[in-house]
C-alpha cells in the first residue's frame, strides 16, 4: 500500500485518466448532439456549405466581391469551417459548465474538461466538414502545393484561440449568465468582421483593426496555404499568433482563478 | 493511525440574493492578482447583501479506516462538508486536508447519461472519479454485477428505473478504488435488498482500511457503520465522539424538541359522539410532577378529565401508548381491574398509571377513547394525543430505540455455554 500523504490539494488525476475522460465527454457530446438525428454528422457539413452558397450568391454575384483570383465558394468555404468551428465551439462551450451542473456541484474533476469537451466534439465537426473541402479540390482542379503543409499549424492555432475564448467565456458565464447572450451576438458581428466572405486585401485601409482579431491571421494564413497554395503573409501571421498566445494564459489563468467558485454560483 | 482527514477551522460562507455585477468581479479579480482577499465571496464590499455562514469555524480529523457518521438537522451544514472535503467547494477561511483518492456520492450517477448505454456510462462516471480506461475494463464485470444490471449494460440509461440508476452509480463509485467515501443519504433510493448490500459493501470497504464518511437520518445505520458520530449543528460542531453516545444524545434532543412544538389541545383527529367527552389530558411522573419526558423505567400516569352531558351507563375509558411508525405498544382499559361507578353524569376524571414505563427512549403519543361497556359506540376518540418522550441516560441497549431494536424493555439474562457445558 501505498503512503497517502494530507494535502490540500484536490487528488491529481492521471494524464492518462484525464485525456480518457475528455475523451468520453467529447463522446458524450458528439452522440449526444447527433444520436436521434436523421441525417447525423451531416449536419455538420450542411452549415458551411449551406452558408457557402448564400455567399457566394450575396457576395460573389451580387456584391462582386474579390476573391484573389481562387473560385469564390472554395476561398469562402476554407474560411467558414474554421469560422463556425470556432463559432459553435465557442457558443456551446460557454454554456457547457451551467449545462453540466450537475456534474460540476457533484463530483470533483479538473473543471476545464467540460468546455475542452465542447470545443473536441465540434473538432469532429472541423473533421467531416473539411473531407467536403477536399472534394471542392478535386472539383476546382485545385492541387496542394509545398505550402500546404502548414495547415497543421493553422489548425492548431485556431484550436488554441478557439480555447482560450472558450474557456474564458465558460467561466465567466458561470458568475454571469449574460455572458451567453452577449457572446451570440458578438459572434454574428465578429463574422463579418473577419475575413471569412472576402479576402484582407479588400478592406487594405483597415489593416491595423484588423490585425487585432485573432482569427485575421488564422483565415488568412489557412487560406493563403490552402487555397492558393502560396506562403502566408507573415507578420500577419505573427501578430495573430502572439494575441493567441496571451489570450490563452490570460484565460486559463482566469479560469483556474475562478473553478473554485463555480460549485458555489452556478 | 495516520489521518485520512483533517479539517482546520474551516469557514464557508454562501453568498445569496443579488448577483454580483461586473464590478465587484473585476475589483476581486484585481484583488486576488495583488494576492489579498482571495475571497471572491466576502461581504467586506459592503454592497453584498447577505451572506450564509454554511459552516463556521469547524475543526475535526477522521483516522485511516474510520466510519465517521454526520447527523444534523437539514440545513446544518452536512453535505456542505462533504462538498469541502471533494474539493467540489472550497474552503472562505481555513484548511481542508485529504490523504488518498476522494470518492463522493453526494447524488448517485450525478455523471451519468441518458441517452449512452450503460456499459458506456461505467466508462464515463468512473473517469468523473479519476480510473484510466485498463482499470475500468478490470473491474467493470464487478461493478456490473454489483449493480445487477447484467441484462441491461447495453441499454440506453433513460430506460432504467430510478433504483436501477441509483445502484449503477453506488457500484460505479465504491469500485473507484476510492481511500476515502462519502455518502449523502444517497441509500434511500434503492430497495431494501440493495441498501443492505450497499451498507455491507461500505462496511467492508472501513474493514479494508478505507475511511467512510455517512450521512444519514437513520441513526440505525449510522449506529451500524459507524464507530463515531459527528453532529453538526448550524454550521458548527456540535459533537463529536462514539456513535452510540452521540446519537442517543441526539435523539433525546429530537424527541424533547418534537415535545415542545406539540399543540397542547386535544382538537386533531377526534372522533365521537360526544357524550362522554375528554376535556384535559395531562401526564405527570412518579413525584406527581407534570412532566413530558421520561426515563426508562420511571413511572408515567395519565389523567384525562371528562365530563358526560347526560347519565351514562358503564362507560369504558381506554388509552393506549402508540408509537407513530409502528403503531400501538400497549392499550389499558378502564373495564379491567378497575372499580368503577355505573353511572357517570357531569364531570369526573380517569388516571392510568403505568408504574415502570417498560419502553425505550423514543417519541410516544397517547390515544384515548371511551365507548360504551360493549366498546361499540364510540363516545370520543383522541387519536394524537399528548405527546411523550423516553429519554435515554446513557448507553446499553436501552439507548435507543427505532424499528429494528425494538421499542419496549424487557429484564432479560443471557447466558453462554461452551461445549464442554453441554455434555453433563
Amino acid at each position: 500500500m501505498t503512503k497517502r500523504q494530507l494535502s490540500d490539494k484536490p487528488d491529481r488525476m492521471s494524464v492518462s485518466a484525464y485525456l480518457e475522460l475528455l475523451m468520453n465527454l467529447t463522446r458524450r457530446e458528439v452522440m449526444g448532439r447527433y444520436s436521434q438525428s436523421l441525417f447525423g454528422a451531416g449536419w455538420a457539413i450542411a452549415q458551411p456549405l449551406a452558408t457557402m452558397a448564400v455567399f457566394t450568391l450575396v457576395f460573389a454575384r451580387l456584391g462582386q466581391m474579390p476573391s484573389d483570383g481562387a473560385p469564390y465558394p472554395m476561398f469562402a468555404y476554407a474560411a467558414l469551417v474554421p469560422w463556425f468551428f470556432f463559432s459553435n465551439s465557442v457558443t456551446s462551450g460557454t454554456l457547457s459548465l451551467v449545462t453540466y451542473r450537475n456534474i460540476v456541484t457533484k463530483t470533483y474533476f479538473p473543471r476545464e474538461i467540460v468546455p475542452l469537451a465542447q470545443v473536441g466534439s465540434r473538432l469532429v465537426d472541423l473533421g467531416a466538414a473539411s473531407s467536403l473541402y477536399v472534394l471542392l479540390m478535386v472539383y476546382y482542379g485545385v492541387a496542394p502545393t509545398v505550402w500546404t503543409a502548414l495547415v497543421p499549424v493553422f489548425l492548431a492555432l485556431l484550436l488554441l484561440f478557439t480555447l482560450g475564448v472558450t474557456l474564458a467565456t465558460s467561466a465567466l458565464n458561470v458568475f454571469y449568465r449574460d455572458v451567453s447572450p452577449v457572446v451570440q451576438i458578438g459572434l454574428q458581428l465578429w463574422l463579418y468582421l473577419t475575413p471569412v466572405a472576402y479576402p484582407l486585401s479588400a478592406v487594405e485601409g483597415y489593416r491595423p483593426f484588423f490585425l487585432l482579431n485573432p482569427l485575421t491571421g488564422v483565415v488568412e494564413g489557412l487560406r493563403a496555404v490552402l487555397v492558393f497554395g502560396r506562403e502566408p503573409e507573415w507578420p500577419v501571421v505573427g501578430v495573430s499568433a502572439a494575441l493567441i498566445a496571451v489570450i490563452f494564459v490570460a484565460a486559463l489563468t482566469l479560469f483556474k482563478k475562478t473553478e473554485k467558485y463555480f460549485a458555489d454560483v452556478i | 493511525m495516520p489521518t485520512a482527514i483533517q479539517l482546520e477551522h474551516v469557514t464557508k460562507r454562501y453568498r445569496t440574493g443579488r448577483a454580483r455585477t461586473v464590478v465587484d468581479l473585476v475589483a476581486s479579480s484585481v484583488d486576488s492578482l495583488r494576492g489579498r482577499n482571495q475571497d471572491v465571496h466576502s461581504a467586506t464590499r459592503g454592497k453584498i447583501s447577505s451572506i450564509i455562514k454554511a459552516l463556521n469555524d469547524v475543526s475535526f480529523t477522521v483516522p485511516e479506516g474510520a466510519g465517521l457518521g454526520i447527523i444534523g438537522r437539514n440545513g446544518a451544514g452536512k453535505t456542505t462538508l462533504l462538498k469541502l472535503i471533494s474539493r467540489v467547494t472550497w474552503p472562505t477561511a481555513g484548511k481542508v486536508r485529504v490523504a488518498g483518492h476522494v470518492v463522493s456520492l453526494i447524488e448517485l450517477g450525478a455523471g451519468f447519461h441518458p441517452e449512452l448505454t450503460g456499459r458506456d456510462n461505467v466508462y464515463l462516471g468512473a473517469g468523473l472519479f479519476g480510473l484510466t480506461r485498463k482499470e475500468i475494463d478490470r473491474r467493470f464485470d464487478e461493478i456490473v454485477h454489483f449493480a445487477g444490471v447484467e441484462r441491461l449494460i447495453d441499454t440506453p440509461m433513460k430506460r432504467y428505473s430510478s433504483g436501477l440508476y441509483a445502484r449503477l452509480g453506488f457500484a460505479v463509485a465504491i469500485h473507484s478504488r476510492p481511500d476515502i467515501v462519502l455518502v449523502d443519504e444517497v441509500l434511500s433510493v434503492g430497495d431494501a435488498a440493495f441498501r443492505r448490500r450497499a451498507l455491507e459493501a461500505l462496511r467492508q470497504l472501513i474493514t479494508d482500511g478505507k475511511t467512510v464518511l455517512f450521512i444519514s437520518h437513520d441513526m440505525w445505520n449510522v449506529r451500524r457503520l459507524c464507530s463515531q458520530i459527528l453532529w453538526m449543528e448550524e454550521g458548527a460542531v456540535r459533537a463529536h465522539g462514539p456513535a452510540g453516545e452521540i446519537a442517543e444524545r441526539y435523539m433525546n434532543e429530537v424527541n424533547l424538541q418534537a415535545l415542545a412544538n406539540q399543540e397542547t389541545a386535544l382538537q386533531s383527529h377526534r372522533g365521537g359522539t360526544g357524550e362522554v367527552r375528554f376535556e384535559t389530558v395531562e401526564l405527570f411522573n412518579g413525584a406527581g410532577a407534570a412532566a413530558a419526558a421520561f426515563e426508562p423505567a420511571e413511572t408515567l400516569v395519565v389523567r384525562g378529565a371528562y365530563t358526560a352531558t347526560h347519565a351514562v351507563e358503564r362507560p369504558v375509558f381506554q388509552v393506549a401508548i402508540v408509537d407513530v411508525d409502528t403503531g400501538v405498544i400497549v392499550t389499558t382499559a378502564s373495564s379491567v381491574g378497575a372499580e368503577m361507578p355505573a353511572i357517570v353524569n357531569g364531570a369526573g376524571s380517569i388516571e392510568v398509571r403505568f408504574a415502570h414505563l417498560p419502553l425505550r427512549p423514543r417519541q410516544y403519543v397517547l390515544r384515548l377513547s371511551i365507548t360504551d361497556a360493549h366498546q361499540l359506540a364510540l363516545y370520543d376518540q383522541v387519536l394524537a394525543g399528548p405527546r411523550f418522550a423516553v429519554i435515554g441516560k446513557g448507553g446499553g441497549v436501552d439507548s435507543l430505540a427505532d424499528e429494528q431494536d425494538g421499542l419496549v424493555s424487557v429484564p432479560f439474562e443471557v447466558r453462554h455455554r461452551g461445549l464442554e457445558g453441554l455434555g453433563s
